[in-house]
């Protein structure tokens, strides 16, 4: 089956089989191997994804259900060769250790930060309730989102 | 225990665009066709082969499925809604704010983004967390097939594990809350503070005139087969005090009418002792 | 061999406070990994490969009559089934023994044990074919319990224990006559899941020019390389393990690294094509190996001046089907059994007992978590029998410069943990907590505080020489590469190696480059375990750094014309400290070594300051240094729901000089996560050997909502004299001290002690019933 979407910004058009997940569809096919397998299941959050800006679980949809729909992974986050704030936040902050869950979280803090620019620690836990750490304890994570809307704020985008 | 998490099998997929279409395609092919919204429940169930459809029907681009809307003393809501959707409206805080107290504690953001409220009920888990509120605001669900639609209580819907009343060619279509003032609350106990199943859950919603209960409903998720309205516990209560000591009694009493199943989540004594617990917080601060 | 490697850079710079070692700098993943093009496995997208999908026994013990393969090879799409007999070289894969073949043969004896390998074009036909492998397995009677094992005859193996460890030391009867108070207890400590994000996975490659590349998540790429080497009957040469990015590890892909490449390598060989095997989530929690459980029986004895004079300890170890890494961690739970005190007479037996459960693997504290609950729970009974502060009490026994460990160890520096302890009970201002604590009421709750000390010597454990080499080049433009074999899976370590390199030659931080990941071009630097990354790794990279360093003094003090003890060479420029304004820049230096025919290059050598503990006494000097760790918990318990709410964690290390700030913060919160996880909910629950709680819905780790406060560590910078700039290793010591601290905060808050992890809210609340 043909979908036509959006991804990072470019219109796409590619050949999907129904039961193939996204998850697989985004990485396999179109090569954007920031989002992770974790479990396959939707409960780790590592494969998450920004679709018409909120995250979902990439795992839980299937590739055909893109038809229509504006995705976004960390590769689309900024242009070749830059880096965003979010981005920049999480590397001052030390917001990552083996990196395998950075990707869900970061764009799990893009979608908190896009409608509510300025979370409390509080907001900041129920937007990545969700996403699952092993190596860093979460704190520098919230460290990194809360240095990110600090950022924002100044201007910087 | 889980089945092994393997690749999804091969099936038809269709993406009708109407009720219509729906139905069509679920006369024609009965039980071998299953109905696609969030997908939080279905993909997972289909990786580990617990489901195997011949047809995936994507709901997803039926729009007349979404919706909130007051229709005269009735809260609507499409049974296509994303739960994060009815989380953030007003309307539903409003009209039915124990129902958002419960989906602010149901699983977590990327899966609410999916998730719907038609597909939380149908899947039809005792421990679905949406059904304790509705049970609890007297909720009614429209069911759409092949011989026209009907109207159906939530409390007759459920009929045990994962199972309910829908004919296998009906579609849920929306979901009816009768809007009544009055305090109501939610509780559940999981085994961590995020993104966790609850092991027992309560919502009650009362009407209280003059220091009195003069109308009580308490709905229990995850300590039965079905989500449950304790009939004992409603029937003490009504028309009786709002005091400390009738709510000792409730919450005495609703351990009567619980019956849990232990599994490696909980024991099923543990379960009992917790819908105890919940059932006297919830009332404490429904007082 | 063993250079006070402290004193010499100490020395190199003069006195002055160090430029890079201690600061907090960019990591050298950090780019790659926000920008999300860090490359971990199963990143690596190779056009063609095979899809490898292991057959496993369904049963627990049983006699493997036949393989019938036919079945399978008719399923279109697949290319090959593989079982034991195929495999070209030895058919074993165990850590320590050779009792584990890769693909098992005759006998299976765990529930998952590999029987074959099914490769295949893609997933569809792979997972086709293993379901129509068709084996004839005999079912026989299976064992789940040591106890049992130990007093059956269940045949698992020829011997029932494939190891102990004994420790003598003093005279243990005696000892006990004399005191005036003794405690014995059983514990029992469980098996918990790794629960790593990122699951197994390894891509085989054969390569055009012969030989055979792995990718594939593993700690220890050299290990891998001689596992696979032997698996295929190659010489090590004609194998490359290349190690990505790991998606964390924590012990979990040291034991299963080896295994999982050996399955894709096996696949590729004798296929001739790319293979790759990747575990789903469900493969990662029933078959990789996990936590080694142990039952405990612990007798301390003391006298009532508050001195420990004794300890009596047994424990099992369930070994599972196979040896794993039963060996090492037991013999390092023996090792630390004592906990952080000072007690001159121990008899410590522990056994290895196989059974059918899975095999014991490494995991974050290795066996001391196990027996450090026993330890810190006898500590806290024995201070309330004797009416002694839990903090005082552990003040009065705790190790110091000269103690002597239950070992025979002496340790005559780098002992901090004293004033760790001290320093940790002012943080969390223990004395006017533990007053108000127990007693007081919120509600339906109760607070409680409670204290755990930890200590985890640093290095590998027991049989293998613990050995890391470096490599620094200095480029003709002053640019550095350095190489190691250590592996970056999320701790930091190869950025704190350039940065000692960077400090040590007098660069900025950026100028070094560091190269880690693939055994054809970085030296043998042993295994990314144990504590031992920057400890042992990094002190190769001083080892070399300080080399070339010498070289460079005595050149610049040519070219400067003054003495070599008076350049200075710091931040990318070399000067004479009397003529501070005649600069030479560091890039001039590189090129005359070129120009000069002297070595750009150094390779850095060392071994581990440690030996081989006697089998019979346990005496010895097991690990070079020690790494110390102190948590108080603050907890709250709701009595009606048994609901443990830990508040805040306390942490405190030990851990010599700290080389990155902000990193070891993260380590530290990252253990607290882990160790809340393993004192509240974490547990793998087996009935008759399968795993039942085998997906994140019902294994519970923490998330982002059950992180209490953390307080940041409190260190105390007990610098190693032979280490590269005094730092000792940091990875686990914070994870073993946190349920042992949150333990003995639910006993202050409820009353009861639990003497068996993890104290979820069931087991709580009816303990609080019973109790």
């Amino acid at each position: 089956m043909k979908v036509t979407f959006k991804l990072n910004g470019q219109i796409a058009e590619e050949e999907v089989n129904p039961n193939e997940t996204l998850l697989d569809f985004l990485r396999n096919k179109l090569k954007m191997t920031s989002v992770k397998k974790g479990c396959d299941e939707g409960e780790c959050g590592a494969c998450t994804v920004l679709v018409g800006g909120k995250p979902v679980r990439s795992c839980l949809m299937l590739a055909v259900q893109v038809q229509n729909e504006e995705i976004t992974t960390l590769e689309g986050l900024a242009k070749p060769g830059e880096l965003s704030v979010i981005q920049n936040a999480y590397m001052e902050k030390y917001g990552f250790q083996c990196g395998f869950c950075t990707s869900g979280m970061i764009l799990a803090t893009k979608a908190l930060l896009d409608e509510n620019p300025n979370p409390t620690v509080e907001a900041i836990k129920d937007a990545l309730e969700g996403n699952l750490c092993r190596c860093t304890g979460y704190e520098q994570i919230i460290e990194s989102v809360l240095r990110a809307a600090e950022l924002r704020k100044s201007g910087n985008y | 225990m889980e089945a092994e998490i393997r690749p999804l099998p091969e099936f038809e997929y269709v993406a009708p665009a109407s009720l219509k279409e729906v139905i069509a395609v679920l006369r024609e092919h009965g039980d071998t066709a299953k109905l696609l919204s969030g997908g939080t429940d279905l993909i997972p169930r289909m990786k580990k082969l617990a489901i195997t459809p011949g047809v995936v029907v994507d709901l997803n681009r039926i729009s007349e499925l979404s919706f909130i809307d007051m229709r005269e003393d009735s809260l609507c809501i499409g049974a296509g809604t994303r739960l994060t959707d009815i989380l953030q409206s007003p309307l539903v805080q409003e009209k039915a704010g124990v129902l958002v107290e419960a989906i602010r504690v149901l699983a977590s953001p990327g899966i609410r983004n999916r998730a719907t409220i038609g597909g939380n009920l149908c899947n039809a888990s005792p421990a679905a967390d949406t059904a304790p509120p509705l049970l609890s605001l007297d909720a009614s669900v429209k069911l759409q097939g092949r011989d026209g639609d009907r109207v159906v209580a939530l409390s007759q819907f459920f009929t045990g594990p994962g199972e309910t009343i829908r004919r296998v060619d009906e579609i849920l279509t929306e979901v009816l809350i009768p809007y009544k003032q009055g305090p109501s609350a939610f509780l559940k106990i999981g085994r961590r503070k995020g993104f966790t199943l609850s092991i027992a859950s309560v919502a009650a919603f009362a009407v209280i005139t003059d220091g009195k209960f003069e109308d009580i409903r308490v709905a229990l998720g995850a300590v039965a087969e079905t989500p449950i309205l304790s009939g004992k516990v409603e029937n003490l209560l009504k028309g009786t005090e709002v005091s400390e000591e009738n709510i000792e009694k409730a919450s005495a009493l609703v351990k009567e009418e619980v019956r849990p199943i232990s599994d490696v989540r909980a024991s099923a004594a543990y379960r009992k002792e917790m819908a105890s617990v919940l059932v006297k917080r919830v009332l404490n601060k429904i007082a | 061999m063993y250079q006070d490697y402290l004193d010499k850079v100490k020395k190199l710079l003069k006195g002055k406070d160090y430029r890079v070692v201690g600061k907090n700098v960019r990591r050298v993943d950090a780019i790659e990994k926000v920008s999300g093009r860090a490359k971990y496995t199963t990143d690596f997208l190779i056009e063609n490969a095979l899809i490898v999908r292991p057959v496993r026994s369904p049963y627990p013990h049983a006699l493997i009559k036949n393989v019938d393969k036919a079945a399978a090879l008719g399923v279109p799409g697949v290319v090959a089934v593989i079982t034991g007999e195929d495999i070209t070289g030895e058919n074993l894969c165990g850590y320590y023994l050779d009792d584990q073949p890769l693909l098992t043969y005759g006998k299976a004896r765990y529930i998952g044990d590999p029987v074959a390998l099914v490769v295949a074009k893609d997933e569809e036909a792979a997972w086709a074919g293993a379901d129509a492998v068709s084996v004839d397995y005999k079912e026989i009677p299976s064992v789940f319990d040591p106890k049992e094992a130990l007093e059956g005859n269940f045949g698992i193996h020829d011997k029932k224990s494939p190891a102990d460890v004994k420790i003598r030391k003093g005279d243990v009867e005696n000892a006990f006559t004399e005191c005036d108070v003794i405690v014995e207890r059983t514990y029992k400590a469980g098996a918990q899941d790794h629960a790593y994000i990122e699951p197994e996975a390894a891509i085989a490659i054969p390569e055009d020019r012969g030989g055979i590349t792995v990718i594939s998540t593993n700690q220890g790429p050299f290990r891998t390389r001689a596992t696979v080497a032997r698996i295929l009957g190659r010489p090590e040469s004609e194998v490359r393990i290349v190690t990505p990015y790991i998606g964390g590890a924590f012990g979990g892909k040291d034991t299963y690294g080896p295994i999982i490449s050996a399955m894709a390598a096996v696949a590729a060989d004798v296929t001739g094509q790319p293979a790759v095997i990747v575990y789903t989530r469900y493969d990662s929690f029933n078959f990789r190996f996990k936590r080694c459980p142990f039952d405990i029986r612990y007798k301390t004895g003391a006298t009532k001046d508050g001195k420990l004079k004794a300890i009596d300890v047994e424990y099992l170890c369930d070994c599972g089907g196979y040896t794993g890494q039963v060996i090492g961690l037991m013999r390092r739970a023996a090792y630390h059994a004592t906990g952080v005190y000072e007690i001159a007479n121990c008899r410590i037996n522990g056994m290895a007992v196989y059974t059918n459960n899975l095999p014991p693997g490494a995991f974050n504290g290795f066996g001391n978590p196990q027996m450090l609950f026993a330890a810190e729970t006898q500590m806290d009974l024995l201070a309330e029998e004797l009416g002694i502060d839990p903090v005082e009490f552990r003040l009065k026994n705790a190790l110091v410069p000269g103690s002597r460990l239950g070992t025979g160890q002496i340790l005559d520096h780098s002992v901090g943990i004293k004033e760790l302890i001290k320093k940790v009970a002012d943080k969390a201002d223990w004395k006017t907590k533990r007053a108000e604590t127990g007693m007081l009421r919120n509600g339906t709750k109760r607070r409680g505080i409670g204290v755990g000390c930890s200590w985890h010597g640093c290095g590998t454990t027991g049989f293998k020489q613990d050995w890391a080499g470096a490599s620094v080049i200095i480029n003709p433009d002053g640019s550095v590469m350095y190489s190691t074999g250590i592996v970056e899976i999320g701790q930091g370590t190869i950025t704190s190696h350039a940065m000692m390199v960077a400090e040590t030659l007098g660069v900025p931080y950026d100028w070094v480059k560091v190269e880690t990941n693939d055994t054809s071009r970085m030296p043998d630097s042993g295994e990314t375990h144990a504590q031992r990354g920057t400890f042992i790794g990094g002190t190769a990279a001083v080892d070399a750094a300080l080399k070339l360093r010498e070289r460079l003094n005595t050149l610049a003090a040519d070219l400067l014309g003054c003495d070599e003890n008076q350049v200075v060479i710091e931040n990318g420029e070399a000067y004479n400290m009397n003529d501070p304004f005649q600069k030479l820049p560091f890039p001039d230096l590189a090129r005359q070594l070129y120009q000069t025919g002297l070595s750009p290059a150094e390779f850095g050598f060392i071994k581990a300051r440690r030996g081989y503990p006697d089998p019979e006494t346990g005496q010895g000097d097991p690990y070079a240094a020690y790494t110390f760790g102190s948590t108080i918990a603050e907890v709250e318990v709701d009595l009606e729901t048994g609901e443990v709410n830990v508040l805040k964690l306390y942490p405190g290390v030990a851990a010599g000089k700290i080389i990155q700030p902000e990193v070891v913060r993260g380590q530290v919160n990252g253990c607290g996560m882990l160790g809340l996880g393993y004192a509240l909910t974490e547990t793998v629950v087996r009935e008759r050997g399968k795993m039942i709680n085998d997906s994140f819905t019902d294994y519970v780790i923490p998330t982002i909502k059950d992180k209490p406060e953390l307080e940041p560590f409190v260190a105390v910078e007990d610098e190693y004299k032979y280490s590269g700039y005094g730092a000792k290793g940091v990875g686990e010591i914070a994870f073993i001290a946190t349920p042992l601290a949150i333990a003995n905060a639910v006993y202050d808050a409820t009353g009861i002690r639990f003497y068996d992890l993890p104290l979820n809210a069931e087991k709580v609340y009816f303990g609080m019933r019973e109790g």
